[in-house]
């Protein structure tokens, strides 16, 4: 059994208090000082320890081997706040025991737009691995590990292998997610499936005092990876598990430090990276008509498209894109991809039961989902009124009627 | 219970908690013997007796109303209250009794007193204090009474831990004797908003200083040039009146407001089930009553962080009392967008009726209930 472990790196550039007020005003979206100062914060309890412990496992355990994913705007603030971490992640690509994953730039929702805006992302992310890392991913996911039919067709155009996609299942119907599948309207295009039970044992239960298997030590969590029946077991959670979501208190850094040994030295396991899993054959093609991802119970796209607030902030920026698009203007269409980060409708989350409730708030940047919602389309608005003055500069002749107050719902 | 007003004589959250809390114990089974200083009439609860000084042919004060007109420098005002405690102390027909519990004030000498005699617990319910009310400068008639109630009551019942934490500090309360419950609203039938051809911007309390109602005109002229057919509605009477009037007039807005001075109980239905925002910008707001009521109605609320709502409910926005941009922003944007105006509606509604009188009420008995048995308990 090979154990693909694969972690997730994102920061997203959350907004600034944009008041109404602020329209026009020239004031800019994003607090960048507020930004850094949370990465340096995360840099200091997660990033650069969890790196180390990382590294030093590659130099002693030689068979070690796993996967990352970094987003454009986490390199952004990385550079600016900690660039040490950019250093330590080169040297972890540069051992050859790491394969780095492709995906949006943004850590957008752009699989939602209208084409080439995704293709236009996913190959700026590809750009900036391969400037900064040198290195070139064959293996995509997508943003919150969303997946579907069309999204497998969307990787084999752009001549990616493999996609990540949650071991649900209603992918699966009944079959074990610890097998390499294909996808079943893209068949060159194979599916990693992500076990949630053991992914979660580490990126949810870890610290939870609640739980039957407190405290969750390594030989411990080893032995269930030994006993999972199946080819491959997909550990996919995100970096920030590592020092954040469980601070180091907790014993979490203790934990990732011993894995490596302790998966060395069950005969049963091996490491392997996302790419050497492209090895294996796959054993069934498996359909997703509908899109799925890995957050909260229903595995849907709720969490960010889920209430009249998000669908309505998201059609907003969908047709700001058009304006955008046909303006061309470098520097408004970096902002308005900005804009699409998921994590901003993640935030403007209302509903939720229980479990995910609490992860929404934990993760969220504003008191409530209308302050949320307020501040985004405050922004949205402003940068179409700036949109739409630079196409009446640009095409006087076509000037657009002033910008009424309300923007386009 | 030592109470003060009581509908339909009433002008605050306290006359309204009394009701509901006299209705809800009633139903419960408890029975209320409900003392005030004024002779009705009161809207009859089943299972309550009104009691008030001189009705069993005793001798007692007469009230003066100066407390109504806001004319107590200098009127016999503080003899009455005297009298009102001395009457309440002497415990003139009433009968067997298990608790008192007192509501704020004015009859906390009398009603500790009582209390001491018949060898029962003291509950004080606190709904406000001296030095809100009177924005800082507290009248020291006033303020002997509510320190005496709070530091000698078994319990205190504060409506906000915001209020909780003001009588800890002001009061030096003992933490472990306060508890917080809050005020509710009843669940009430969904009106048709009346349609009109201009949206209402809402404030609706008394106009007194510590209600903020400039801030409400400030941002109301911040806004209202960019939407025309918002309407900016005062309702209610107090003594800021004239001078809100002059400010109105004074930031250009005279066309965009609406003084409407007092209203009765169908008007204000009415004007909830009509506004488009409601906004309470009190510098003071131990409770704010009538934001939960506009919850209740489905309008979305903005309201001053420090108002004991804004501490219960998610669904509002929460603005520093003094930042009149952010309360013109947050005006704007709710009207603007449409969806937040729905959905904030939405969620406050559920918010404001998540727990409503029953729930109070049963709190309330839970605070009754440890004193009785708990080694506090003096029976």
């Amino acid at each position: 059994m090979k154990i693909l472990f694969y972690l997730h790196m994102h920061q997203p550039w959350r907004l600034a208090r944009f008041r109404y007020l602020d329209l026009g005003s020239g004031r800019p979206y994003i607090d960048r000082e507020r930004n850094l100062a949370i990465f340096r914060g995360i840099a200091e309890r997660c990033y650069r320890p969890a790196l180390d412990r990382l590294i030093e496992a590659t130099s002693n355990f030689p068979d070690f081997r796993f996967s990352l994913s970094v987003t454009g705007t986490f390199v952004e603030q990385a550079e600016a706040a900690a660039p040490d971490v950019l250093d330590r992640l080169a040297r972890l690509v540069k051992t050859g025991q790491v394969a780095l994953v492709g995906e949006t730039y943004y850590h957008s929702l752009a699989f939602l737009l209208p084409a080439p805006e995704l293709a236009e992302e996913v190959d700026r992310h590809a750009a900036m691995l391969k400037e900064r890392f040198g290195a070139e991913a064959r293996v995509l996911r997508m943003t919150e590990l969303a997946y579907s039919d069309d999204l497998a067709r969307f990787a084999e155009s752009r001549k990616y292998s493999a996609m990540l996609a949650e071991g649900w299942d209603g992918l699966l119907h009944g079959r074990s997610p610890n097998h390499v599948y294909c996808a079943a309207s893209a068949p060159t295009v194979r599916l990693l499936l992500r076990n949630y039970p053991l992914s979660d044992d580490v990126g949810f239960r870890f610290s939870s005092r609640e739980w039957p298997e407190y405290p969750l030590l390594s030989e411990k969590y080893v032995s269930w990876l030994g006993q999972s029946p199946g080819d491959v077991a997909g550990l996919f959670m995100d970096f920030e598990t590592f020092g954040e979501h469980h601070k180091a208190e907790t014993g979490i850094l203790d934990f990732l430090a011993a894995l490596p040994g302790a998966v060395d030295r069950d005969r049963r396991l091996s490491w392997g990276t996302v790419e050497d899993a492209l090895a294996l054959p796959p054993v069934a093609p498996l359909a997703a008509p509908v899109t799925m991802s890995w957050a909260d119970a229903n595995r849907d796209l709720g969490a960010w498209l889920g209430n009249d607030l998000q669908r309505s902030a998201f059609e907003a920026a969908k047709k700001l894109g058009t304006l955008v698009r046909t303006l061309g203007d470098p520097v408004l269409l970096e902002e308005w991809r900005r804009m699409l980060t998921s994590d901003h409708f993640y935030y403007m989350y209302v509903g939720g039961h229980g479990a995910d409730l609490g992860v929404h708030q934990y993760f969220s940047s504003y008191g409530t989902p209308y302050d949320a919602y307020a501040n985004y389309m405050n922004a949205l608005t402003d940068l179409r009124q700036r949109t739409v003055s630079a196409l009446g500069r640009r095409d006087p002749e076509k000037r657009s009627p002033p910008v009424a107050s309300a923007p386009e719902q | 219970m030592v109470g003060w007003e009581f509908p339909p004589h009433h002008s605050g959250g306290l006359g309204v908690h009394s009701y509901e809390l006299c209705r809800e114990l009633t139903r419960m089974g408890h029975r209320v013997t409900f003392l005030t200083p004024f002779p009705g009439p009161f809207t009859p609860v089943n299972g309550v007796e009104f009691r008030h000084p001189g009705d069993h042919q005793d001798e007692a004060p007469e009230f003066p109303e100066a407390y109504w007109t806001g004319q107590l420098e200098g009127s016999p005002f503080g003899e009455a209250i005297d009298g009102y405690n001395a009457w309440i102390a002497s415990g003139s027909g009433i009968g067997r009794i298990d608790i008192v519990h007192v509501h704020d004030w004015f009859g906390t000498v009398g009603g500790t007193e009582l209390a001491r005699r018949l060898r029962v617990p003291v509950v004080m319910t606190v709904h406000s204090t001296e030095y809100d009310r009177s924005l800082g400068h507290p009248w020291e008639r006033i303020l002997w009474r509510e320190r005496f109630g709070v530091q000698n009551a078994d319990a205190v019942i504060a409506v906000s831990h915001h209020l909780a934490r003001q009588l800890e500090e002001r009061y030096a309360a003992r933490p472990e004797r306060i508890r917080v419950i809050y005020n509710a609203v009843r669940p009430s039938p969904r009106l048709t908003p009346v349609t009109s051809a201009r949206r209402t911007v809402l404030y609706l309390g008394r106009l007194a200083a510590m209600k903020g109602v400039d801030t409400f005109l400030r941002a109301a002229a911040r806004v209202a040039p960019a939407f025309p057919d918002a309407l900016f509605v005062v309702a209610g009477e107090g003594p800021e009146y004239p001078r809100l009037v002059d400010l109105a007039v004074h930031l250009g807005i005279a066309d965009s407001v609406l003084f409407l001075g007092h209203v009765t109980e169908d008007e204000r239905v009415v004007l909830l089930a009509s506004a488009s925002v409601f906004v309470l910008p009190s510098i003071v707001e131990p409770f704010g009553i009538a934001a939960l009521e506009a919850m209740a109605a489905g309008v979305p609320v903005i309201l001053s962080k420090t108002s004991g709502v804004a501490e219960m409910a998610k669904s509002v926005f929460a603005v520093d009392f003094w930042d009149t941009e952010e309360f013109a922003s947050r005006i704007a944007e709710l009207l603007i967008y449409p969806v937040l105006q729905s959905t904030m509606g939405e969620g406050g509604r559920a918010d404001a009726l998540r727990e409503g009188w029953p729930e109070r009420a049963l709190q309330t008995v839970g605070v009754y209930a440890e004193l009785l048995r708990g080694p506090g308990g003096r029976t």
